[in-house]
């Protein structure tokens, strides 16, 4: 049958599918990819395996808890296995092999997994991480109900919006548009059922769904010259002090940060053969720079003071870009409210160093 | 503004203003709705911002080590008994703090909100309580509640909302409207379980646990500079989130904070993956009082529980 | 001075996986002092025991499989290639599974990582080495390095002390050193001490006392941080510029190439930009985070 083709911006017929369909689709990606979609099936918001019906998640999902960095740099994964044996010691490296499909990321957690690759992809490739990467297919989802907290279109992140996923999915009511992003998007596309064309009217919709969820991003936070400020700020320490006041020094903020990466390596042993491990980690601890002799960063305020100028400063120093996306978890889930756009917005203006 | 806000306010002005303490810690408005966050500060300009309204969940004790010379401190009556426990441990001088005791009557859960109203936090426009009723505007409803189904759960079987040991008492000594049976539910749930799927039940909470530490950092009982699971000779657990190194980490620490424990739920509201960790600190702390008739934090000159030998306990488990 | 490149080095990672070890076996153990030994070890696979390369400097990251991995440098010289070496302190887990070990027992290594004494920089000057304690072992590589130079290089001072006779490390290489004719050699303890007619004071004081020009020269130091940081004004106030001031410093790791976050002072990560660097680079830093 003859189509026009239009000319859209991404270039393709757009497709798009009823939200009611989407278990159909899941399914028929089931049959070659581990699914990973919204659930809340554990007791905490995080992607877990498709359960193969649960499509309730449209309904309650704004983001999860856990974020999405966990199905490809887990919080735990054996590295390689080791036993010892006549012939000494045979170390196994595990393979990371399951290809996956993380259903519903959001632009925010897309953006942070091309901001922490450049690290993995830093000189000496990390096998683990890239391998998962080049695993795993991102469906995103774009934003209809951003949280009070979130602040990424300060951080130039659009939250309906995405180039960081290989399909981005748009929220028009009874249906979700589809908009392949890239080869791998395209790819999956292809082994997809249940689509139908979109038309221009839903592209129009798509557009609208887009602008009011960037319009319901309120909070703001002007980055110009942070990492500038923060460097003339870092001897500070009445400034670190105070901002470091109330923190408890947990993990929360940096585990549940979707651009945090920083990790332990432990090894375990059980009746002779073993596993070394890599788990995550996080410099709010004061175990994260203990040495025998002493610990540069003793003290709390030195190392919240490593976690906002890491983010903000050193990392964009090394890599151009902010690692951070404006999620808002960290602050979401601070057991004091400790606020990072609060901290960025009082560094002081001190002369340049 | 209410009362007990202004007072409060005139109250930690006059004390940094007049040199008897270094710093006021107490609460300040948080950057999301419905939250309060810690406000330490050494400035009497500071003392404008303290607020006291049904969100000031945070045990502000956790502060008082880091803070030197005298402090002054706004305490609930939970947070009041976990200062004289922390002086019971030698932790702190009493003549180092000056106790501003609020009568508490109770605090709100934002979890049992949400979940009641089926929306998210963020989402509802107002909370407000009136004596034991609380409403919640959200959606352009008024959605009205008994305190009783949206008080945290410690809150609710609370036996000392008002401090007894205070410097300066803002408000009359109050009761809370409470329900024991309903605040332990829970415990008594698990407590009927078999204990093979009382097991499965915390395997289950345990293997989402993440390590983070927040029931650690919060809870101002923890005061060990080195906590035992950062020991790397020896090795007590695995710093790996495995659930049976979590398992036992969280069972360590129960029984480390035994007898120091005043249940102010601090530990469960921080836990990001929403484990029931006042399940296993509560059920801690009805151990203590069925076999050492002891509270936490009720008498700041007796020695702290686990450190003090009686010649006169009952030793007729040694046979 | 440039921090050296290492995009080019060359690297030695099992199966192209970077956090696997190699299989190494220990041949020898001297002890140093009464908590440190010296190990002296070969890969068991041939090929790689004869392309293995590394530069003075480098370290590497050592398995006791089942307990964990520790970080050292190789304290032999790339120019003596019939075994590695690394120097050990028993201070934790790791450490002291190591110290249980015995000839013949196998470790893992990843390496070597790091960047480098800037040799290219060093060559033609005078060389002050000032160190302490087991400090002495990086630069225990690139002093036989440049000993089997000698004529690329200028007058070589070697300023070296320990708390107490006992924990003077490489006594070997010391006595060698005294006899080198080509060098000045200076061992000192920090206190007085029964049956020691050697020099006495504080390694700051001493290289004071010594006063090395600093003319044409580079100073190459390592030892506790307290003692570096007494150091850096002694040098000076002698003469020498930041640039002229060379350091290896140390900072918990684990993953040794600048992935897992922990060793990074400022955007540097000592284990990937360092661990050898210069005063300048670091100078800002120092007060508050080293």
């Amino acid at each position: 049958m003859y189509r026009r083709k239009r000319k859209i911006l991404s270039g393709d017929n757009m497709k798009k599918i009823k939200k009611k369909d989407i278990g159909k689709l899941l399914s028929k990606w089931q049959a070659d990819f581990t699914v990973f979609t919204p659930s809340r099936a554990t007791g905490v918001a995080r992607m877990e395996e498709w359960d193969g019906k649960d499509t309730d998640f449209l309904t309650w999902y704004r983001n999860t808890v856990i974020p999405p960095k966990n199905n490809i740099l887990p919080n735990m994964e054996a590295m390689f296995r080791f036993q010892k044996d006549e012939a000494g010691y045979q170390l196994e490296p595990v393979t990371p092999e399951q290809k996956q499909i993380i259903f519903g990321i959001r632009p925010c957690d897309a953006r942070a997994l091309t901001i922490i690759d450049m690290v993995f992809k830093d000189t000496y490739e990390d096998r683990y991480y890239l391998t998962r990467r080049q695993n795993t297919v991102l469906v995103g989802l774009g934003c209809t109900n951003p949280y009070e907290s979130c602040f990424c279109t300060s951080l130039g992140i659009h939250p309906a919006q995405s180039a960081d996923v290989d399909l981005m999915l748009t929220d028009i009511g009874n249906e979700l548009l589809i908009e392949e992003i890239t080869d791998k998007g395209k790819e999956l596309l292809g082994k997809s059922s249940g689509l139908t064309d979109a038309s221009s009217n839903d592209e129009d919709s798509a557009k609208q769904s887009r602008e009011t969820a960037y319009q319901k991003v309120t909070r703001k936070l002007d980055t110009t010259g942070i990492a500038d400020k923060l460097q003339a700020s870092f001897e500070d320490k009445d400034f670190w002090e105070k901002v470091a006041a109330k923190c408890i020094t947990c993990g929360i903020c940096t585990f549940l940060c979707p651009t945090c990466y920083c990790f332990d390596i432990n090894d375990e042993i059980s009746k002779g053969s073993g596993a070394r491990f890599r788990n995550w980690d996080s410099c709010s601890f004061s175990l994260y720079t203990k040495m025998p002799a002493e610990n540069p960063r003793e003290e709390k305020w030195q190392r919240v003071r490593q976690k906002v100028c890491h983010k903000y400063e050193f990392y964009p120093r090394l890599f151009d870009t902010i690692a951070c996306t404006g999620c808002g978890r960290c602050i979401r889930f601070c057991p004091v409210n400790w606020d990072i756009t609060q901290t960025l917005e009082s560094v002081p203006e001190h002369s340049a160093v | 503004m209410n009362d007990i806000e202004s007072k409060l306010r005139t109250e930690a002005r006059n004390l940094l203003e007049q040199g008897k303490v270094n710093a006021i810690i107490g609460f300040a408005p948080g950057s999301l709705k419905f939250t309060t966050t810690p406000l330490i500060t050494g400035d009497k300009e500071d003392t404008d911002r303290l607020v006291i309204n049904p969100f000031i969940a945070n045990n502000l004790s956790v502060f008082l080590h880091e803070i030197e010379g005298p402090v002054g401190i706004v305490a609930k009556g939970c947070d009041a008994r976990s200062i004289v426990s922390l002086i019971q441990d030698n932790q702190l001088a009493r003549e180092d703090v000056f106790i501003l005791g609020i009568p508490c009557p109770g605090v709100i859960d934002l979890r049992k909100v949400e979940k009641l109203v089926g929306r998210d936090r963020d989402e509802i426009d107002d909370i407000t309580r009136d004596n034991d009723r609380v409403t919640v505007a959200v959606g352009g409803e008024n959605k009205e509640f008994s305190i009783t189904e949206v008080l945290r759960d410690d809150c609710l079987s609370c036996e000392s909302p008002a401090p007894k040991e205070y410097d300066l008492l803002l408000g009359e000594d109050n009761v809370v409207v409470g329900d024991r049976e309903l605040s332990r539910s829970h415990i008594r749930e698990l407590e009927s379980l078999p204990p093979a799927e009382r097991w499965e039940f915390w395997k289950n909470e345990f293997s989402r646990c993440i390590r983070c530490y927040a029931c650690r950092q919060v809870c101002p009982a923890c005061f060990c500079e080195r906590c035992f699971v950062e020991e790397s000779e020896p090795q007590w657990i695995s710093p790996l989130p495995r659930w049976q190194d979590n398992l036992v980490f969280q069972a360590t620490r129960v029984i480390h904070v035994a007898g120091r424990c005043v249940d102010c739920g601090e530990c469960e509201r921080a836990c990001p993956v929403n484990i029931p960790l006042r399940s296993l600190t509560g059920k801690m702390d009805e151990i203590v009082e069925e076999l050492f008739g002891y509270k936490a934090g009720t008498d700041k000159d007796a020695p702290p529980l686990m450190t003090a030998y009686v010649p006169e306990e009952a030793e007729d488990f040694i046979r | 001075m440039a921090i050296t490149d290492i995009s080019n080095r060359k690297k030695f990672p099992a199966n192209g996986n970077v956090y696997l070890p190699n299989i190494a076996v220990i041949e020898k153990i001297i002890e140093e002092t009464a908590d440190t030994r010296t190990f002296h070890f070969n890969f068991k696979d041939e090929k790689l025991r004869e392309q293995f390369t590394f530069e003075s400097g480098q370290f590497g990251e050592y398995s006791v499989f089942g307990v964990g991995e520790a970080t050292f440098c190789i304290s032999s010289s790339p120019t003596r290639r019939d075994h590695l070496e690394c120097c050990v302190k028993r201070v934790g887990r790791v450490t002291n599974a190591m110290h249980r070990l015995g000839v013949g027992a196998e470790i893992g290594v990843r390496g070597p990582y790091g960047n480098s004494f800037p040799l290219d920089y060093l060559k033609g000057k005078n060389l002050v080495f000032v160190a302490g304690g087991i400090g002495l072992a990086p630069l225990r590589s690139l002093i036989w390095n440049v000993l089997d130079n000698r004529n690329d290089y200028g007058n070589i001072d070697i300023i070296y002390g320990a708390r107490t006779p006992g924990d003077l490390c490489f006594t070997y290489d010391l006595d060698a050193w005294e006899k080198d004719s080509s060098v000045k050699m200076t061992t000192t303890i920090d206190r007085e001490h029964e049956g020691w007619s050697g020099r006495v004071g504080f390694v700051p004081q001493v290289l004071e006392q010594a006063a090395p020009s600093a003319k044409n020269a580079a100073a190459i130091v390592c030892g506790p941080p307290v003692m570096i940081r007494f150091t850096f004004p002694v040098l000076e106030k002698l003469g020498f510029t930041p640039e002229q001031m060379i350091t290896t410093l140390e900072k918990r790791m684990k993953c040794g190439i600048g992935k897992c976050g922990r060793c990074n002072i400022g955007d540097l990560y000592v284990c990937r930009d360092g661990p050898v660097f210069s005063f300048a680079q670091i100078k800002d830093f120092i007060s508050s985070e080293y």
